[in-house]
């Protein structure tokens, strides 16, 4: 196993990796496989190719593309030119790209296939892009005034060695968008240290070895999809990418054929993984599955418990709690305790501290409700070209989350509620993640979205838009049996059906799409 | 089987390209080409149900059935044949 605790760069966990296991397997998708010194040496080319077209420490290079072997050469070689990975949604349109790519002024474009009709959109040159570097391109970019190459062109042959330029620790390496529900994407600034920081925190919990093989299904854009890479590039693991996840049963059957010992996703990765795959029915067959862990939102327990059951008996499943701002973790719960602390986000993770905090930034005893504000290496340097949003998220105490919770008598943490999500309804203040919670237990509801509409009267008029388990369930079904548990006031005044509900692209359930839905008709 | 090919493609123009169907083969993958996406398949899948009176299990979500017009006119050919 290589040794993780010397890296201070991101890329050199990739490096090290080479060096000690050059021949195991870095990452499968599909019929395509490449081992660590395969994976080194294109990140390599990839890397000199960049230098040599005048790509300079600090430059940002945007990566614009799939989950697919040519990011992660396109990764790591922006990584080793001191360069910024900027990982942007492969499905956004001109719309939405426009205004990031401005911001950013990135000097490269990675991309793919799939994204050059979006890219074609746009006038790269009067962004002032100079170059593109797309993977299996099918369109001619000779008609565009900029330097574009193909994958293929470079990584054929070339010098294959490791730049090893002079770069720092509290380097820039990566600015992350945010998915926020509110207002434009915010940029999150993540150094070489945070990265690595987390890196080596989460291998830690989570006994990461290079004997672990890791089904990837969520985006290496989003957070939590590269903290998997980053991961198991480090102790010399394995990636299984599987883009196809709308197709359950396949990803189940490549995590038997390929004996993955981790699989990761967020709350509806797992609310499908139970409802819409053969999972139960294969369970057996899933001897190599040592973990799943789940994070990106809150899961109901109900879920959780139902998770459990599901899943082989050897199968632990980490419950985990994390932000963009911190790189990707801050607390799990430790298996063997996710029983007897079902609703908790758990312990913070090694390096990390976490304090629940009061209006005036005191620290607040055990059991009382403030907000969550985390310390440790891992929390971004600020919001890219935004210091208002930066001075609100970053002060003396650390990174404000956003989130209300408290701690209990055993140090662990427990999430009530999004500081700027509660719904007052009447004379309440109601918290919409106990309603949903409510309506999960119903055993009737896949999953579901509580929303507050305006109402002159009310102030909100509580709504739920959820995605039946079976067709013939009636909304009638389902306020019947949460009426048993929740107070009248907190019952939603209509349920609509979805087939499905809106996601953003890093799979959690899109609220304000939810709430045009429901305000339609 | 003509017929369940148009209505399959019809389906999709209508509700996932917003009537432009260039560029749509029978072969195209929804996925890879990015024209549906993982909440689309669901929708997807809720029409061939209601529209062709079938039930897609859950092992059978897998994309050799359900992802091109293609894959899916085979498909329902191979469920309609057992029904």
């Amino acid at each position: 196993m290589p040794n993780i605790s010397n890296q201070t760069l991101i890329h050199q966990f990739l490096e090290e990796s080479a060096r000690a296991l050059p021949g195991k397997c870095a990452m499968v998708h599909g019929k395509e496989r490449i081992s660590y010194e395969g994976l080194n040496r294109e990140a390599n080319l990839v890397a000199r190719w960049l230098m040599d077209k005048g790509v300079t420490p600090g430059d940002r290079v945007a990566l614009m593309m799939e989950n697919c072997r040519e990011y992660l050469a396109g990764y790591y070689g922006v990584l080793k030119t001191g360069g910024v990975a900027v990982p942007l949604n492969p499905d956004l349109k001109p719309d939405g790209l426009v205004p990031l790519l401005a911001r950013i002024t990135p000097k490269c474009i990675i991309s793919s296939a799939k994204c050059e009709k979006a890219l074609r959109e746009i006038d790269l040159p009067v962004l002032s892009i100079p170059l593109l570097l797309i993977a299996r391109p099918r369109l001619k970019w000779n008609d565009v005034p900029l330097t574009a190459c193909s994958f293929g062109e470079i990584t054929g042959s070339g010098d294959g060695s490791d730049p090893d330029l002079q770069i720092n620790e509290t380097d820039l390496a990566s600015i992350i968008f945010t998915s926020g529900s509110t207002g434009q994407p915010k940029g999150v600034m993540l150094s070489h240290r945070n990265i690595v920081a987390n890196t080596n925190s989460i291998v830690r919990y989570l006994e990461l070895t290079s004997s672990d093989i890791q089904m990837v299904v969520l985006p290496f854009f989003y957070v939590m999809g590269k903290s998997l890479l980053n991961t198991h590039v480090a102790v010399g693991g394995t990636v299984v990418i599987n883009n196809t996840f709308a197709y359950p049963a396949s990803v189940v059957q490549q995590m038997i054929d390929e004996q993955v010992t981790g699989f990761s996703g967020v709350p509806s990765t797992y609310a499908y993984l139970l409802h819409r795959s053969p999972l139960r029915s294969v369970r057996d067959r899933l001897t190599s599955l040592r973990y799943c862990s789940q994070a990106g939102g809150h899961l109901a327990s109900h879920t959780k418990v139902d998770l459990i059951k599901a899943l082989p008996e050897h199968t632990k499943l980490y419950v985990m709690y994390g932000a963009t701002e911190a790189s990707a973790r801050l607390t799990y719960v430790e298996p063997h305790r996710l029983h007897d602390k079902i609703d908790s986000i758990g312990i913070p993770i090694p390096d990390v501290n976490m304090k629940v905090v009061g209006g005036d930034g005191e620290e607040l005893p055990q059991g009382e409700t403030g907000e969550l504000v985390a310390q440790g290496p891992n929390i971004m340097q600020g919001y890219w070209h935004d210091p208002d949003s930066t001075a609100k998220a970053l002060s003396i105490h650390g990174y404000h989350t956003g989130d209300l919770g408290y701690m209990d008598r055993d140090g662990y943490f427990f999430v009530v509620g999004r500081r700027d999500n509660q719904l007052k309804i009447g004379g309440h203040r109601v918290n919409p993640q106990e309603i949903e919670d409510a309506l999960i237990d119903t055993d009737l509801v896949m999953e579901c979205a509580v929303l507050g509409i305006e109402d002159t009267l009310a102030g909100h008029r509580l709504v739920a838009a959820a995605v039946p388990i079976e067709v013939e369930t009636t909304e009638r079904d389902i306020l019947q049996r949460c009426s048993q548990t929740l107070p009248r006031h907190k019952l939603p005044s209509e349920i609509r059906f979805f087939k499905a509900l809106p996601k953003n692209s890093s799979g959690k359930i899109d609220r304000a799409a939810c709430k045009e839905l429901m305000k339609e008709n | 089987m003509s017929e369940t090919r148009e209505q399959v493609r019809a389906y999709i123009v209508d509700n996932f390209l917003f009537g432009d169907d260039s560029g749509l083969e029978d072969s195209t993958s929804f996925l890879e080409s990015g024209m549906i996406d993982s909440t689309g398949i669901l929708e997807v899948i809720s029409f061939l149900e209601e529209q062709f009176s079938i039930k897609v299990h859950d092992e059978e979500l897998i994309p050799e059935n359900l992802d091109s017009i293609g894959n899916i006119v085979g498909f329902l050919g191979a469920k309609m044949a057992v029904a």
